[in-house]
């Protein structure tokens, strides 16, 4: 083996740029490669068999079933689920519920992450720890940030309210959970809280690459400061914003934890987003074929968006990331 | 003198951001070191008048707080190790390697990589049942590596898209094999790589929720995420203080893990990153 690659090895380095993968493909000698590539593959392949796409076909299967989860008993019943959500108001409030939460949330992640990576682009003192700390969210458990915003919108002894009220913008102590459209837009703003740091740093990291004759130019050329951001920092962006806004999109679509621990769905149906109709199908209301069936339509949704990402992705002949 | 001034009014608004940003953190913190009697002031003080540590002594005493830690602990560690060593190997096959299937299957590494856990959870659900492994903490190990396994097999593949062939190639020509040259060659280079995928990996998997919510219902293979939402739901009255020590206790594993990465974050974005 040694041998072999040693020789197959002397005789690319006559073809500069080569690489092994190459050679394989050119030398008969080095056939054996693949195999080799096809064994440090293998346990990947076996994993992704095993937990992902026997579970997704499985779901699927799944949803033609009517079970009941306690004894997992169940009978086969056709397309009879996908057509009772068709019928049911509560799946079309949810998916409602879900694109209101996606796209107010995330346009405010934007905005909000744009904003905080272009000021801490600039040089100000301390700029490595204010740095660390507008990441921090990001880094916490969805736990954490949840509890320590439900103290903070406590109705009673919230700061929120007491500071709010303080500064005169309340008159009453506001029930932030409890009542909508305030349950709503909480769920909102805590999304954004959460998830904001990831637009920072996507966005800082590609200010940092942007030549600063760019913006000489523009100076010269008598552009202000508003007419900079919008003729160099903006098209120079919008590459890496494409690709954020799309993975936040899928993330935030997806997105479990953090509306269930902060309102579970509530009031009544008034935050309760597909993931957390699927929870709810299943272990709430003990019919696990009719979640599946919810499980399986928010794949669908979802394949837009993944779609719609392959090939922003393709289209600029880039690789996926 | 205008620049002086205008530079001071950017620092100071800059900070009042920043400040706004990190303030429910800073509040969680204060609220842990308050007596419990305090919280219920009206108007509520902002520095505690008394500090204690009687919230954190009583969490780790009279809770099953610490049982929680050592799960996720053994948890996140089982997930990272398992992970980053199947995904070190499976990266290197992608990104050196030619054969057939390699680019499909590089495709849905990334599918996965977006595919939502609830989805996947109610079949993984039946089946850890039907092996017989429900309510362990190997069924949460094997539950993790449904995101995590993507997640560190499609970072893991950008970095070493970064080393040079040559250097392979350098060693081959002196005759190491294909796997001497991986062990001796590519494995240092992609250390620092493996490092940030790992501590990624690990911050995942100590913050994941909906799995360890559904596939485990006893305090013995309970990790932290759903244990101390547990001590917030079957609590008769809600201890604030407790829960917010609580909070800062399972966060600080984050925060050494954070300065950790300080260096390696952007280039970790760059490298596609950082996942939520």
């Amino acid at each position: 083996m040694a041998q072999r690659g040693a020789s197959a090895a002397r005789e690319a380095m006559a073809v500069p740029g080569l690489t092994a993968a190459d050679r394989a493909a050119v030398n008969p000698l080095d056939r054996g490669y693949a195999l080799l590539g096809m064994v440090l593959i293998a346990p990947t392949v076996l994993i992704f068999c095993a937990v992902i796409v026997y579970p997704l076909v499985s779901a699927i299967y799944l949803s033609l079933f009517s079970i009941f989860t306690p004894t997992l008993s169940g009978s086969f019943v056709g397309f009879r689920n996908y057509a009772e959500l068709a019928n049911s108001p509560e799946f079309w409030r949810s998916l409602l519920n879900n694109l209101i939460w996606t796209v107010l949330t995330l346009t405010l992640q934007v905005v909000l992450g744009i904003a905080a990576a272009l000021m801490l682009n600039q040089a100000m003192v301390f700029r490595s720890l204010a740095r660390s700390l507008i990441l921090f969210p990001y880094f916490v458990s969805t736990v954490v940030a949840v509890l320590v915003w439900r103290w903070l919108f406590n109705d009673l002894y919230g700061v929120l309210n007491h500071l709010m009220m303080w500064a005169g913008i309340l008159d009453m102590p506001l029930d932030w959970l409890g009542a909508m459209p305030n349950a709503m837009v909480s769920v909102v703003l805590v999304g954004a809280w959460k998830y904001f740091p990831f637009v920072v740093i996507a966005v800082l990291a590609r200010l940092q690459t942007i030549p600063e004759t760019l913006y000489e130019a523009a100076t010269i050329d008598g552009a202000g400061a508003w007419g900079r951001f919008t003729d160099v920092t903006l098209p120079q962006l919008r590459d890496v914003l494409v690709v954020v806004v799309l993975l936040r999109a899928i993330w935030d679509f997806k997105e479990f934890d953090l509306i269930y621990l902060l309102t579970g769905g509530g009031p009544i149906i008034g935050t309760q987003t597909l993931p957390l109709m699927v929870y709810k199908e299943a272990f709430g209301l003990n019919e696990m074929g009719r979640a599946s069936a919810v499980a399986v339509a928010m794949m669908l949704v979802m394949l837009v968006f993944m779609l719609v990402y392959f090939r922003v992705l393709r289209a600029r002949g880039e690789e996926p990331r | 003198m205008k620049r002086i001034l205008g530079r001071v009014a950017f620092n100071l608004f800059a900070w009042t951001i920043v400040l706004v940003t990190a303030f429910p953190l800073v509040w969680m913190v204060i609220t842990s070191v308050k007596p419990q009697f305090e919280l219920f002031r009206i108007p509520p003080t902002f520095w505690p008048e008394q500090i204690t540590f009687e919230h954190y002594a009583r969490l780790l005493w009279e809770t099953p707080f610490l049982l929680y830690m050592r799960n996720s602990l053994l948890l996140s560690t089982a997930t990272t190790l398992l992970v980053v060593t199947v995904a070190t190997l499976g990266a290197h096959s992608l990104v050196r390697f030619r054969y057939r299937g390699r680019e499909r299957l590089a495709q849905l590494v990334l599918f996965t990589y977006l595919l939502p856990s609830v989805v996947l959870i109610l079949p993984l659900y039946l089946m850890m049942v039907w092996i017989g492994v429900a309510n362990s903490l190997l069924s949460l190990v094997i539950a993790y590596t449904t995101f995590a396994l993507p997640y560190a097999l499609w970072l893991l593949r950008s970095f070493m898209q970064g080393i040079p062939d040559d250097l392979e190639n350098a060693a081959l020509v002196d005759g190491a094999t294909r796997m001497g040259a991986f062990f001796d060659v590519i494995l240092p280079q992609a250390l620092p790589g493996i490092i940030s995928t790992s501590l990624f990996t690990f911050i995942l998997s100590w913050n994941e929720y909906l799995y360890a919510l559904v596939l485990v219902n006893t305090d013995e293979a309970r990790p932290l995420t759903t244990g101390v939402m547990n001590m917030l739901i079957s609590a008769f009255n809600i201890e604030w203080s407790l829960l917010m020590a609580a909070s800062v206790m399972m966060s600080i594993p984050l925060i050494v893990i954070f300065a950790f990465l300080q260096k390696f974050l952007t280039r970790g974005f760059g490298a596609g990153g950082v996942k939520g």
